[in-house]
């Protein structure tokens, strides 16, 4: 699993606020080069929870990222590929993705997260706006 | 009205999953018995209901028949249906070496659809099978998920981004994707509301203006010689455990449980007979009530894959399969037979589907090998 993959991971159990950033259990990290491609990292820069990539690259063993990012830094070849490094080279092979809420741990292996949910994990689908706007008028939205 | 509505929802929830269980467990055996204990299930479910109803009876009956209709089904959208479990999941699992391994032509349409997607997309595949999709253009960066672990471990051997995912609950942050692709997925999914979820999450996972391709195998089959090869459900059948039906308490004579044909007879009399499909299962699977859709409504099927003997594992999961009734041997082919589930998509469903979506838009509709495509726009 690479970084800009874990910037976009969220746990979805049932009852969880806000399963975002999932916390890295690190138990073997591997680098895979990867071609250069700033289209990619421009494009992908406004997405990122900045804060949380680099607390992910610290917890795999990397540490050059900048605590704070802006666009103009987009500029900079060094920037660049730092970040580059960062979001692409870098693999969690062994280990698990932590629910900030829960503690549940989404095992990674081989380089796969499995993020399905157990049965009683799956959120209930009692109210769901784009779903079911129907119900909400009939009985008010359901917690 | 509130109160009401979340105890009735927590019941309906109980009896969908108690009233689908017992069905599945000899599924693949037809006997007359079966029906019996399903019955039973859901009488009692329904008189709990009464029971533990404050207000009067007629409220009740019409809450529980609007609630039931609604959130009884709703419920079901997210717990699999055993259909799923049974014929999707397990038979991919089952098959996913040789299915990858057939799995390599690129449909044009795809293709174009992913060449027009401006450099530096990061594309979404949810459902992405062996992911014969990821990478295909080489300007993109894609990640893929699947249910099936073993199909997505044949991605990661070739180096792409996958994980194990549920395409009806996608674990990821809402407008991260710049584009996102349903290739032949969404007719594994056994109810409307669940294909509604799945096609609610590709548009959730897109940022505001990006776009989804869905594609689904149609009832139109080209090839109709190769739909006699497939063994239609009925469609009240289907209804009774999975389907967003009223919960009428049908006659015996109604429930179709034994309509489940064995897929040795079926395949032995697909051989026999291709001037009528319709009717070489004696009537009862697609005839069991006056009422009932016709033919041509059908869009339940079980689909044949047949499993060569030397590409399935000696133990493991077709031993397993074969044991426990969910596959059968053809020796005359030298195979193993799974039955996968399908929902085949009608003309103009996807565009149902997808009418009452308040941040979506359709761009593009098309036909396409078999396959009714639709290309949709994120706008809110």
């Amino acid at each position: 699993m690479r970084l800009f993959t874990h910037n976009m991971l969220s746990s979805n159990i049932k009852g969880v606020a806000n399963g975002f950033p999932l916390r890295i259990e690190v138990e073997q990290v591997l680098e895979k080069q990867v071609d250069f491609n700033p289209d990619f990292l421009k494009n992908l820069f406004p997405k990122l929870e900045w804060k949380a990539l680099v607390d992910a690259a610290r917890t795999m063993g990397y540490a050059e990222l900048p605590e704070e990012a802006d666009s103009l830094m987009l500029e900079s070849e060094e920037f660049l590929r730092k970040f580059h490094h960062a979001l692409l080279e870098l693999h969690l092979e062994e280990g698990a993705l932590v629910c900030p809420e829960t503690g549940r741990k989404f095992p990674v292996n081989k380089g796969i997260p499995n993020m399905l949910l157990h049965e009683d994990e799956v959120p209930d689908l009692a109210c769901n706006q784009v779903l079911c706007p129907t119900i909400c008028e009939r009985y008010g939205k359901v917690d | 009205m509130v109160f009401c509505f979340t105890r009735l929802n927590r019941i309906s929830k109980a009896n969908w999953e108690a009233f689908t269980l017992p069905i599945f467990v000899s599924c693949g055996i037809s006997h007359p018995g079966i029906f019996k204990p399903m019955r039973e299930i859901k009488v009692k479910g329904l008189s709990s209901l009464h029971n533990l109803a404050s207000d009067g009876e007629s409220h009740v009956q019409r809450s529980t028949s609007l609630v039931e209709e609604e959130t009884g089904s709703l419920s079901v959208v997210q717990s699999t249906p055993e259909i799923e479990k049974k014929y999707v999941h397990r038979v991919y699992d089952a098959i996913a070496p040789h299915f990858s391994s057939t799995r390599f032509a690129k449909w044009p349409k795809v293709a174009t659809f992913l060449n027009s997607l401006p450099s530096g997309s990061l594309v979404l595949d949810a459902g992405c099978g062996n992911g014969k999709y990821l990478g295909f253009n080489p300007d993109c960066t894609f990640v893929g998920c699947d249910i099936s672990e073993p199909l997505i471990k044949i991605c990661a051997d070739r180096g792409h981004e996958v994980l194990v995912a549920d395409a009806v609950n996608l674990p990821y942050r809402t407008g991260f994707g710049d584009a996102a692709i349903s290739i032949a997925v969404l007719h594994h999914l056994s109810t409307e509301n669940r294909r509604k979820k799945a096609i609610d999450e590709l548009v959730r996972v897109v940022k505001k203006g990006g776009l989804v391709l869905i594609t689904v195998w149609a009832v139109e089959q080209e090839d109709q010689l190769l739909v006699t090869k497939w063994t239609p459900l009925s469609q009240k059948y289907v209804e009774e455990w999975i389907g967003p039906g009223s919960p009428r308490v049908r006659s015996p004579s109604s429930i179709t449980l034994e309509s489940i044909p064995e897929t040795e007879n079926n395949s032995k009399e697909h051989e026999k007979d291709t001037e009528s499909p319709g009717h070489k299962f004696g009537g009862t699977v697609l005839l069991t009530s006056k009422d009932d859709s016709s033919v041509q409504n059908q869009q339940e099927y079980f689909v044949p894959w047949h499993l060569p003997y030397h590409r399935a594992e000696v133990s493991g999961a077709s031993a397993c399969a074969l044991a426990n009734g969910l596959a059968k041997k053809d020796d005359k082919k030298g195979a193993v037979v799974y039955n996968r589930y399908y929902h085949v998509f009608s003309e103009g469903e996807l565009e149902r589907l997808v009418s009452g979506m308040k941040n979506a838009v359709v761009v593009d509709r098309f036909f396409d090998k078999s396959n009714w495509c639709i290309i949709l726009q994120k706008t809110l």
